[in-house]
């Protein structure tokens, strides 16, 4: 401070305030703090230089209409000396040095934008030219920032007042006398131009929001999720409806896409031999399905019937190749906007988080903890009222490294996925890739720009490893979407009676089977039978199963993927075409056994649906959790 | 001294003291409950914990978005067709007014007859004696636009008997957190054309409607800006009368303190609405209240009197105050 004071005097003075002007980096540190005392004290210890020295304190003052300069008429104005609450009292105090009109409305709109985000622009800066005559003069500017701005620019020689607590008074004065102090402005226009300002600047804020990529991801991931929920309705009632027609396909087809494009390929059950459903399905499995068609239990339906079942089917296949586009859109613009989130956590979580949060910035600014549960709110809180124990993980959970884990390693790997992931979401949301360096035109590669995420990744999984005590393999591709392959049809999952409890009533249960709604038999009872029955019912269909296997051979040898769902498809194709035989032997069986089957056909009826309900519930469960 | 915690008055509903009622979880005392926060996060659990909850607002669930399912049991507005029995008398408050008939109302003026903002009812009263209804208002009626207390917390508080609102036909009001200008447009029937609100929010979905909804009545300036930094909107304003804050934030007290030392005049008149849950939930309602008083009076506001919105909000206080700045 007594430097300072010392400088006022010092012939160098003027110099040496030059040079701080010069160094930003300085001014900002010191000046809208200080000034204020500095000049306090300055003015006491020496009344006569500043006699001497002419210093006029002027107030920058912008409105909606322009920019007001005013210069007081008491130096201590600043330092709350009097009272401005009158009319009289502020005309008094201020009088009007310039006033800068804008000219328009598209000049009001830039300079309150550049206003907003602290900027000087060209006019603001031309009105300040007047200021240059000035020596040692100070300048109140509300905000800070501005005051900042307004100290580098080059020529001026004025010492900015800018904090809150000696200039509020001054502005609070202005804003109430505004109409009076400058003479230009009428009040009904005043309010006129707040009105168009307000509004044409909202609506630039709003044209310009800085998150709209963010918004890209957030509305597409709850549409993602609505989609998936739509499908899934549509594809059950498209099974529902036509199983009416044809109800052995549902159970031989467990896709839903595929099931919807058989449909709409084949039409009626009567098509099956003549349709080619080689596009859609493998060999196999189309053979089972024209087999099934043949003998097939279902009800006769119209060309209306159809023509609306149909229809169904038609969305249901436009709604998953939209989903397939959707997914990969998002998983685009995750690697594109955030990649080090993408390589820890994947896509679809990691948009969730996103979209939890609201923006990617908003999530950046969150710490590991909170990404940690963020999604268990509700748990959260429960928790914290009631000093029980915080939940462990939120949306988080449905990464595949916390998948990967087990028991109480499923905690201490999400806070540690938790914590990577704050420090990749940083590097995502605030790095100014190349801009921050000098070399701007060096843009990193995509690769280079995930390196934090994928270094993290596999410290993590190092760490689950060894927490584990068992080796893990690394999963390349954990992250991804699916590969999509040209079959993808699923395996028909049957439903397995040996979980069930026995009742004791098997006998009455296993000859009604073939009765009650035509689906296949048990697989239990289907085996202890098909060795017995097999050779002596159908010793055509057992040729054409050895050629069938034989045939397949070659194809199956290309890659490990392939070959496993080729098997997977052989078996399948087994299964359904045991089912068939076990199905014509039933009906023999079963027409010999027809009275006593009605009888308990009613029984168990019910139950059998019940079942069927409950699988595919589960059914719906397992397609969730593989989507995740 | 003037300042004294107080239950609720005015008409409808029972007396239920001061947030009291709170212990846990399940208690939801009054029909159509808010579920929670938006059906998240129930551990995360397999499978599920994924459910809707559409979060795009960024500010939960409470703010923007209709709240619909409430109201079933204090206000049955839903049913509330317009009648031709009724009776409009001037509230208290000036620039509020009263609809009496099968049930009471509360309703303001309509600036923009013949419109609704956000799909409320509106009557129309014929300036004669008689009073009848119609969807245009002729020269000769005057239309009223129903105040839903259930989704407005200033409706909530006057019909909870607040002393003062501060605001009165020709006012300018600061109105802190504007949303999608729900209230807003009421707030604007109250100051009438002479008078103006501006209207801050940070939101930009909300930003939105908030502008349309401006674009049909001059009098509201539209601020699409964080109320946190009051001054990259101080070109916009001049000193209003009264500053209207409905922001849950932790530092709502702080914002407050900033507006109003820039802007509002002293004796000017303040009025928050505070959520007990948003500034910390693991507290006690009353203790966070008093805090959030006390907060205020370091800013230089006066706090005059406090009531709870409780048979509308959930542990929501209404907190009444003077601008000092001096304090």
């Amino acid at each position: 401070m007594a430097a300072r004071g010392a400088w006022q005097q010092h012939p160098l003075h003027k110099y040496r305030q030059k040079r701080r002007s010069h160094n930003p980096s300085r001014e900002i540190a010191t000046a809208p703090r200080e000034s204020a005392a500095t000049q306090g004290r300055s003015c006491r210890s020496s009344p006569q230089t500043r006699a001497e020295i002419e210093m006029g304190v002027f107030i920058l003052s912008e409105t909606s209409a322009g920019y007001a300069l005013f210069k007081a008429k008491d130096k201590k104005l600043l330092k709350g000396g009097e009272s401005l609450s009158t009319v009289q009292d502020a005309a008094g105090a201020l009088k009007l040095k310039k006033f800068t009109k804008f000219e328009n409305a598209v000049t009001a709109l830039n300079e309150a934008a550049a206003l907003s985000d602290s900027k000087v622009t060209p006019l603001l800066s031309k009105l300040l030219e007047d200021l240059k005559d000035e020596t040692k003069a100070s300048l109140a500017v509300a905000d800070a920032k501005l005051g900042n701005a307004i100290a580098q620019l080059p020529g001026l020689d004025l010492k900015i007042v800018s904090d809150q607590s000696s200039t509020s008074e001054v502005y609070r004065a202005i804003r109430e006398h505004l109409p009076s102090l400058i003479p230009d402005m009428v009040p009904a226009e005043v309010n006129a131009t707040r009105l168009g300002l307000a509004h044409s600047l909202s609506r630039h804020k709003l044209k310009f929001s800085p998150d709209k990529v963010d918004t890209m991801i957030i509305q597409s991931i709850g549409s993602l999720d609505v989609l998936d929920k739509q499908l899934n309705t549509y594809a059950m009632r498209v099974k529902e409806w036509y199983g009416w027609h044809f109800p052995e396909l549902a159970k031989i087809l467990n896709d839903n896409l595929a099931y919807s494009r058989v449909v709409l390929k084949m039409g009626f059950r009567s098509n099956a031999r003549e349709a080619d459903l080689s596009s859609i399905l493998p060999e196999e499995i189309e053979a089972a399905v024209k087999a099934a068609a043949e003998i097939s239990m279902g009800t006769e339906i119209s060309d209306e019937d159809l023509e609306a079942t149909s229809a169904l089917a038609e969305q249901v296949v436009d709604l998953t190749e939209h989903r397939i586009n959707l997914s990969n859109y998002l998983s685009s613009r995750m690697q594109a906007l955030a990649p080090n989130l993408t390589q820890l956590v994947g896509e679809l979580v990691g948009a969730r988080l996103i979209a939890h949060a609201g923006s990617l910035t908003n999530l950046a600014k969150s710490p590991g903890s909170t990404i940690q549960i963020l999604g268990a709110e509700k748990a959260l809180f429960r928790a914290l009222k009631t000093k029980h124990d915080t939940p462990k993980y939120g949306l988080i959970y449905h990464a595949s490294l916390i998948g990967q884990a087990t028991g109480k390693n499923k905690g201490k790997i999400a806070r540690m996925l938790a914590a990577k992931s704050a420090l990749g979401l940083r590097v995502d949301a605030l790095s100014t890739w190349g801009v921050g360096s000098e070399d701007t035109s060096k843009e990193p590669t995509e690769e280079e720009k995930s390196q934090l995420g994928r270094d993290a990744r596999a410290t993590i999984e190092r760490r689950l490893r060894a927490l584990e005590g068992k080796p893990l393999k690394s999963l390349a591709n954990a992250n991804m979407v699916p590969v999509a392959q040209k079959w993808e049809v699923k395996e028909a999952r049957k439903y397995n009676p040996d979980a069930d409890g026995l009742t004791g009533d098997e006998p009455a249960a296993e000859k009604t089977k073939g009765q009650v709604n035509g689906t296949t038999p048990k697989k239990l009872v289907q085996e202890v039978e098909s060795g017995s029955e097999d050779e002596d019912v159908t010793m055509g269909d057992a040729g054409a199963d050895t050629s069938d296997s034989e045939a397949e051979e070659p194809t199956t040898g290309t890659t490990p993927k392939d070959k496993k769902a080729a098997k997977k498809a052989e078996k399948e194709a087994k299964k359904a075409r045991k089912a068939e035989r076990a199905a014509k032997r039933e009906a023999k069986v079963a027409k010999q056994a027809a009275k006593e089957a009605k009888k308990a056909a009613k029984g168990t009826s019910d139950k059998k649906r019940k079942h069927d309900d409950e699988e595919d519930k589960t059914e719906k469960k397992k397609k969730k959790k593989s989507k995740d | 001294m003037a300042f004294t915690p107080r239950g609720r008055g005015g008409f409808g509903g029972g007396d239920r003291g001061r947030g009291g009622s709170r212990g846990g979880f399940g208690d939801r005392g009054r029909g159509g409950g808010r579920g929670g926060r938006g059906g998240f996060g129930d551990r995360g659990g397999r499978g599920g914990g994924r459910g809707g909850g559409d979060r795009g607002r960024g500010r939960g669930m409470s703010r923007g978005g209709p709240r619909g399912g409430r109201g079933g049991a204090g206000g049955a507005r839903g049913g509330a067709k317009v009648h031709s029995k009724v009776i409009v008398e001037p509230h208290r408050h000036a620039g509020v007014f009263v609809g009496r008939g099968k049930e009471d109302l509360l309703l303001t003026k309509n600036l923009t007859p013949g419109e609704s903002v956000y799909g409320e009812k509106r009557i129309s009263i014929a300036n004669s004696a008689n009073p009848t209804n119609g969807e245009d208002a002729p020269a000769t009626t005057t239309e009223y636009r129903v105040w839903n207390p259930f989704r407005s917390k200033l409706a909530a508080g006057i019909l909870g008997g607040v002393d003062d609102i501060y605001m009165k036909p020709g006012s300018k009001v600061l109105y802190l957190g504007a949303a999608s200008g729900t209230s807003v447009s009421h707030v604007a029937d109250i100051v009438g054309p002479e008078g103006t609100v501006y209207a801050v929010e940070f939101s930009h979905r909300s930003g939105r409607d908030l502008i349309n909804m401006a674009t049909h009545r001059t009098n509201v300036i539209p601020i699409v800006e964080d109320a946190r930094h009051p001054l990259k909107y101080r070109m916009l304003l001049p000193m209003v009368d009264c500053i209207f804050a409905d922001v849950a934030q932790p530092d709502q007290a702080r914002i407050v303190g900033l507006n109003a030392s820039l802007f509002l005049k002293v004796g000017g008149g303040v009025l928050i609405s505070i959520k007990a849950n948003c500034i910390d939930s693991t507290a006690a309602p009353e203790v966070v209240f008093a805090s959030e008083v006390n907060k205020m009076r370091e800013m230089g506001i006066k706090p005059r009197e406090q009531l709870t919105l409780e048979p509308f909000e959930r542990d929501h206080a209404l907190v009444a105050g003077i601008y000092q700045r001096a304090a």
